[in-house]
């Protein structure tokens, strides 16, 4: 099994409304893969295929398991985050941990017994006496104890302050993540999750418009500070968008080669939200 | 089976208060009614009589025909465990009408999903809860209660110098009653069971509010099937879907009506009429009616629908 994820000619139409349009896409193990789009272009609608929680056309295969089919089985190998404040509210921190254990063959109690010890989370608490980034902690802690090989985060710090969403990462990546895990990401706030990625997957109206790891991303976009003096010479490279900051014009350009761009200019590394606005736009003209 | 029981403890959980609480309170509240029946008398009593009245009432239960105390508290115990089962059937009802959509409605099923548990089980863990659960959690509140019932009828009698275990005590039919109330929520369970399927696939599949749909799409079927009937063949008498969901209502509240036959006629219960050892025998011959095994049809092709819905439908 060389995919923990693979999509082939995934198709999703409600009504009239094709949700996703023939999406390939292949996810292999040790990656976090940022899935960015703007509201409504069927991330949500992909991941929830991926999760087994709608059917879906086309071939798509999570570790080997139809989804919707195995949705039970797959969940022993795989689990999400799919909203914050989605833990229910009626039961204590104690009974969810006894239900978890009982249910889940790959989840450590004591494990999440320990990483409860780090927060305010008292195991008599119940869950609606939790602040939303309590309620996150917990889920957090509760998923990190389930040894699974595929983790999914939908949005997961919707509305939590700033402290707890660099915290709720920090945590991720330092007391979860390893080589043999993969974690697929959505999130609107692009910047907060870039530094660590491995891959972003870009997705428009259903289709897949962009799939590449960070580090083709680096050697293949730039972004340029361009002088008065180079603004006629660098408009013949086709910048794929420009902004004026001090008297400077900030340009990104598709490059196959740094070598021609650096004469234009101070050369940065671009952001993954510059980027996604910039091949956003790039769609709606073509 | 482990992930079937915590299913169970966590509907347990999750419902405690109406399952557990519920007998519990309706027992406290008789007890009370009977603490303040007791306190009044005995005070008009006092004031008119002297208290001899009492006395003489207590007298005259000694001396009584141990047959005749023994029918009256049949009477008793059968006539509470008749309300009990008509509450039970509510706090069902509304249980399952919740069940697969309240966790829709809060979000919280996408955490129940995020779990190794089929949609088959959760659907099955419910209906489970309602048939088996939840009756045996209500029969322990209601011994309970009748035990403290009891109680407090003994220290009354010892006040007032008699003995309560030849008057009271040895004239309980603990096994025939009790029995009867077990078995009574066994006949309502297997009657009501395709009303509890209508309720779990109105649960399942309502986006907005299961009540409407559980409630009157029934009704609407049987309006057009009483019209139909009354315009098309001039059958105006004629109401059969409502005479089947109120024959499974009334037997879904009141089990111990008489099980033998499926009128309307003898759905009417008398617990002066009957004792519990008649009552279980009727209620279980009643089981045989091939009407059951209509009910049962409908019943699993409900809950198969609602399984069905539950796989993909995971908002309201």
């Amino acid at each position: 099994m060389s995919h923990i994820l693979s999509a082939q000619n995934v198709n999703k139409k409600y009504g009239n409304f094709q949700a996703l349009k023939n999406v390939n896409i292949d996810i292999s193990k040790g990656k976090i893969v940022g899935l960015i789009g703007p509201n409504g272009a069927g991330k949500t609608t992909l991941l929830k295929s991926v999760l087994g929680l709608d059917s879906c056309d086309g071939e798509l295969k999570v570790l080997g398991i139809d989804p919707y089919k195995k949705r039970a089985d797959l969940m022993k190998e795989i689990c999400f985050i799919a909203d914050v404040a989605v833990l229910p509210k009626w039961i204590k921190v104690s009974q969810l941990l006894q239900f978890t254990e009982q249910t889940h063959p790959n989840f450590d109690v004591e494990q999440a017994k320990y990483f409860l010890t780090k927060t305010k989370i008292k195991m008599n608490h119940k869950v609606k006496e939790l602040s939303k980034g309590m309620t996150a902690q917990l889920h957090l802690a509760l998923v990190m104890s389930i040894d699974a090989k595929l983790l999914v985060l939908d949005e997961p710090t919707l509305g939590l302050d700033i402290l707890f969403r660099k915290q709720f990462y920090d945590n991720l990546l330092n007391d979860y993540f390893d080589n043999e895990r993969t974690i697929i990401i959505t999130t609107h706030q692009v910047e907060e999750i870039e530094h660590i990625l491995t891959d972003v997957v870009f997705i428009r109206e259903g289709e897949i418009v962009l799939n590449a790891n960070m580090d083709e991303l680096t050697n293949s976009y730039f972004e340029v500070m361009v002088n008065q003096d180079h603004y006629e010479e660098a408009m013949k490279h086709k910048p794929l968008t420009m902004r004026k900051v001090f008297g400077k014009y900030i340009m990104l350009f598709h490059s196959h080669s740094r070598d021609v761009i650096e004469t234009l200019g101070e050369v940065q590394r671009p952001s993954v939200s510059d980027l996604f606005v910039a091949l956003m736009q790039e769609e709606e003209q073509a | 089976m482990k992930t079937f029981k915590a299913l169970l403890i966590r509907e347990y959980w999750e419902h405690r208060g109406a399952f557990l609480k519920t007998p519990l309170i309706i027992g406290a509240v008789f007890t009370v009614i009977l603490l303040l029946g007791y306190l009044t008398t005995d005070r008009f009593d006092l004031k008119l009589n002297s208290g001899q009245a009492v006395e003489f009432g207590v007298k005259a239960l000694e001396n009584m025909d141990p047959a005749k105390i023994q029918a009256g508290i049949d009477i008793f115990m059968l006539s509470t465990e008749s309300l009990y089962h008509f509450v039970l059937f509510i706090i069902i009802f509304f249980f399952l009408l919740g069940s697969l959509y309240d966790d829709r409605k809060d979000g919280s099923i996408l955490f129940w999903k995020s779990l190794p548990v089929s949609d088959t089980q959760t659907v099955l863990s419910k209906l489970v809860t309602a048939t088996v659960v939840a009756p045996l959690i209500f029969t322990a509140g209601l011994i309970v209660s009748h035990l403290v019932f009891f109680l407090l009828t003994s220290i009354l009698l010892l006040l007032h110098g008699a003995n309560p275990f030849t008057i009271l005590w040895s004239n309980i039919n603990y096994f025939t009653n009790w029995g009867a109330f077990l078995v009574g929520c066994l006949a309502q369970a297997v009657w009501a069971l395709p009303v509890y399927g209508w309720l779990l696939f109105s649960s399942s599949f309502s986006k907005r509010r299961p009540f409407l749909l559980a409630v009157f799409a029934p009704m609407l079927a049987g309006f057009a099937w009483y019209w139909y009937n009354a315009l098309v063949n001039l059958d105006v008498i004629r109401i059969g879907v409502f005479k089947t969901i109120g024959l499974l209502m009334a037997k879904g509240l009141q089990p111990f009506t008489s099980g033998l036959g499926f009128t309307v006629e003898e759905i009417d219960f008398d617990p002066s009429e009957r004792t519990g050892m008649e009552l279980i025998q009727s209620m279980l011959s009643g089981l045989t009616n091939p009407s059951v095994y209509y009910g049962l049809i409908f019943a699993v092709v409900a809950v198969a629908l609602a399984i069905y819905v539950r796989r993909f439908r995971n908002a309201t």
